[in-house]
């Protein structure tokens, strides 16, 4: 434990001199490039591609069909995949974060674009409005909020899966961070760290003010472009690709892996579960003291920016510091994602206790009990559904992410798997990835009908991108 | 029917404006030679920079640019040399094994010390650890996953010492690179490790290790390890003067050179060398 307390203080005082910063830059702007370069191509290829869904051409739902394929493997094993097939660096980690990002917004779009009232949709469509026309001037103008803000947020997705991608080789501040912790340079991951939460709190900043000027992101389009442009793959060896592909089929485990497989995947549940639930207990303490109605302004503050830092390192990043200053083991992998899920839960769960109807709290009030009582009688009782609720799509997440940080050593399948591709056995790799992806897509499934019995209401279309709902992008 | 390949078209056109300049770029000549480096000892920017004396030596001696890469992992490497992303790679024992057997990839130049080269292990000074017997029950240290003597060579001398790290260790993890490993056990994460030696002793004569903290309690038998390797079809006359530029290097001339490369003396290096390595390999499960 004090070898553990001594390690982490190692990671301060970060690493300020001018001349690390300014070695710093390239890897930074890579990174920047890459998740707007990425994101920019995604953008173009999903919105129309959704529209096109929405226009009922056919062959579009199935081509968005087809693409789920990228959304049910973890964003790392995509990446991985993208260096055996493009080489190392950035073009390989823009590869896979344009096909991940198309998958998931193409799907996301065209479900919002559903979305949109039917009224003047269909007012349009009486006028002998073309379908483009009707997709156009009705579908778009009317949910571009729901889009825009999904966007953003899809974007802010990218900034942490790019830390994910640079760890296997893609480049930029992920391939710098896994490179310091692993060489134990602490001092230096801390202002890494540091660079990373700036730059998507800087994002934050932009997404708000870019909702309200919508024509500026036009004008971002060439920029996004000229960075994709800058982080090209700089060659395509297919025929490699296709080599490696064939060597994964087809895919199987020799008879110790297979037995030990039951293990694995245990191991990954257990990894979800226990960082969740973890995460929602004192997630729901510290929601009530975030909460304005609950607690006193002061509380509220400190509360709030404690979350918020929580929240903003990305769990990959969690589970690195974790794994090199504690071990590896599904332990750490909890803790990696119970320390981010607990800065998301707070803050949502401060949320929804501040949105419940006031009365029944105001009529407990009156009785004279204290505002802890009023809390706990009043206005817990009523946010348990949407508290379930989140719980249910986070714990989605968490499990999709749960195999991620086995890949970076918190144990369980997604372990097992990277070693695996690390010596060159792919026809396990092969076998690891199915058995991970019919995980995840069992999981989603029991997830949602469990999201409809709790609620015939619910939002259920955006369970599909890099979090399961805009709501937990907060 | 029609409107899906039409869509199909249309997205494929967009990659396709997106993919042909590239092969037209791969095209232009002098282009710099691009050489890799397993992250036996770490791989950021910083450790890319101090290298940088070597790369200005590789490339007034080759009269071309060259573009040094560290990658991530020991895959990666491979993986690079076997899709051509790189040229000429410095690769571990095991890991050229896997590059010869995959790719063809074609052994150029080693140091003396390759040839015969040892595997350490360490373990904190007060750990009280003297002998193989005494790790059960302990935590370990491996170096990479794929590292011959961070890991292969190790797991070699505990299979014949009757422990499995699986089940006669608390627990064991892949740090991923010698230093780190080192850095491992001198903080305690690890009760010991197994590392390289000439990693061991930079780290330690570079005062990185104190002495007072980490302690050698066994070395293993020689085995080789170490090596340049070029890609199957790299150019002969390339491989030979990448070769001779190693083969030139003078104690007293390059040493910031020969540091970087914890060396003094550079010999042709044989596929022959290495079949003690892949039977182990075999043997263990690892390749």
């Amino acid at each position: 434990m004090s070898e553990t307390l001594t390690l982490l203080a190692s990671f301060f005082p970060p690493d300020l001199k001018p001349s690390y910063l300014a070695a710093l830059v390239p890897a930074f702007l890579e990174t920047l490039g890459l998740v707007f370069g990425a994101m920019t191509l995604a953008t173009l290829f999903s919105l129309p591609l959704a529209l096109a869904v929405s226009m009922r051409i056919r062959g579009a739902g199935l081509l968005i069909h087809g693409l789920s394929v990228f959304r049910a493997v973890p964003d790392l094993t995509l990446a991985i995949l993208c260096v055996i097939a493009f080489g190392l660096g950035p073009g390989a980690g823009l590869v896979a974060l344009v096909l991940y990002y198309t998958a998931a917004m193409s799907k996301v779009f065209a479900d919002l674009l559903e979305t949109a009232p039917r009224g003047p949709v269909e007012a349009l469509a009486a006028t002998g409005a073309s379908r483009l026309q009707v997709a156009l001037y009705g579908l778009l103008p009317l949910t571009r909020a729901d889009l825009f803000n999904y966007g953003a947020f899809a974007f802010e997705c990218a900034l942490r899966s790019s830390v994910i991608v640079g760890a296997v080789g893609g480049g930029g501040i992920g391939t710098e961070l896994v490179g310091s912790l692993a060489g134990f340079d602490f001092q230096r991951a801390t202002t890494q760290i540091l660079m990373l939460v700036l730059l998507i709190a800087a994002l934050d900043r932009l997404a708000d003010w870019a909702r309200n000027h919508p024509r500026a992101l036009v004008g971002l389009i060439p920029f996004g472009l000229m960075a994709a442009w800058w982080c090209r793959p700089e060659f395509f060896a297919l025929g490699h690709a296709f080599h490696v592909l064939g060597d994964m089929l087809p895919p199987s485990l020799p008879t110790d892996a297979l037995q030990d497989l039951p293990r694995l995947v245990l191991e990954t549940l257990w990894m979800a579960v226990a960082g969740t639930l973890g995460a929602a207990i004192i997630g729901l303490i510290a929601g009530l003291g975030a909460s304005r109605r609950v607690s006193p302004a002061w509380l509220v503050f400190l509360t709030r920016r404690i979350l918020e830092l929580l929240r903003t390192i990305p769990e990959v990043v969690w589970g690195l510091v974790i794994v090199a200053v504690a071990g590896i083991g599904p332990v750490a992998g909890a803790w990696a994602l119970g320390l981010h899920t607990f800065g998301t839960f707070g803050r949502l769960f401060a949320d929804t206790l501040d949105h419940v109807p006031e009365a029944p709290g105001r009529a407990i009030a009156s009785t004279g009990a204290s505002r802890l009582m009023v809390g706990l009688y009043a206005v817990l009782p009523q946010s348990l559904k949407p508290v379930a609720t989140h719980f249910l799509f986070r714990l989605e997440w968490n499990l999709r992410m749960a195999t991620v940080l086995g890949l970076i050593g918190a144990g369980g399948i997604g372990q097992a798997l990277y070693e695996a591709q690390q010596l060159f056995f792919y026809r396990q790799v092969m076998a690891y990835i199915l058995v991970t992806a019919v995980l995840i897509l069992a999981f989603d499934r029991l997830s949602r009908s469990l999201r409809a019995r709790l609620n015939r209401t619910g939002g259920a279309a955006v369970s599909t991108g890099c979090l399961p709902s805009p709501a937990a992008a907060l | 029917m029609s409107q899906i390949i039409r869509l199909a078209g249309a997205l494929g056109a967009l990659m396709m404006a997106y993919v042909t300049p590239m092969a037209a770029q791969a095209a232009r000549a002098e282009e710099p030679l691009r050489v890799g480096m397993i992250p036996d000892a770490g791989a950021t920017q910083v450790s890319i920079e101090e290298k940088a004396p070597l790369q200005k030596y590789l490339s007034e001696k080759l009269g071309r640019p060259v573009k040094l890469i560290i990658p991530t992992n020991y895959n990666a490497t491979v993986e690079a040399l076997g899709n051509g992303s790189l040229d000429i790679a410095y690769l571990g024992g095991l890991t050229y094994v896997k590059a010869h057997a995959r790719y063809g990839a074609v052994p150029l130049v080693q140091r003396d010390i390759d040839r015969q080269f040892h595997s350490l292990f360490i373990t904190g000074v007060g750990s009280g650890i003297t002998k193989l017997a005494d790790l059960k029950g302990k935590t370990f240290c491996f170096g990479d996953i794929n590292s011959t003597s961070g890991h292969l060579i190790p797991e070699l001398i505990l299979h014949d010492a009757g422990l499995n790290p699986k089940t006669d260790f608390k627990g064991f993890r892949y740090t991923g690179s010698h230093p780190a490993t080192a850095q491992a056990v001198a903080a305690g994460i690890c009760a010991a490790g197994a590392i390289d030696e000439s990693v061991f002793h930079a780290l330690v004569n570079g005062g990185k290790i104190g002495k007072d903290r980490v302690k050698v309690f066994l070395k293993s038998q020689p085995f080789a390890d170490y090596v340049w390797a070029a890609r199957k079809d790299l150019k002969p006359d390339v491989r030979e003067a990448f070769a001779a530029a190693f083969l030139s290097l003078k104690p007293g001339l390059d040493d910031a050179v020969l540091k970087i490369l914890r060396g003094t003396k550079f010999e042709r290096a044989s596929d022959a060398s290495y079949q003690g390595v892949a039977k182990t390999a075999k043997a263990l499960g690892l390749e």
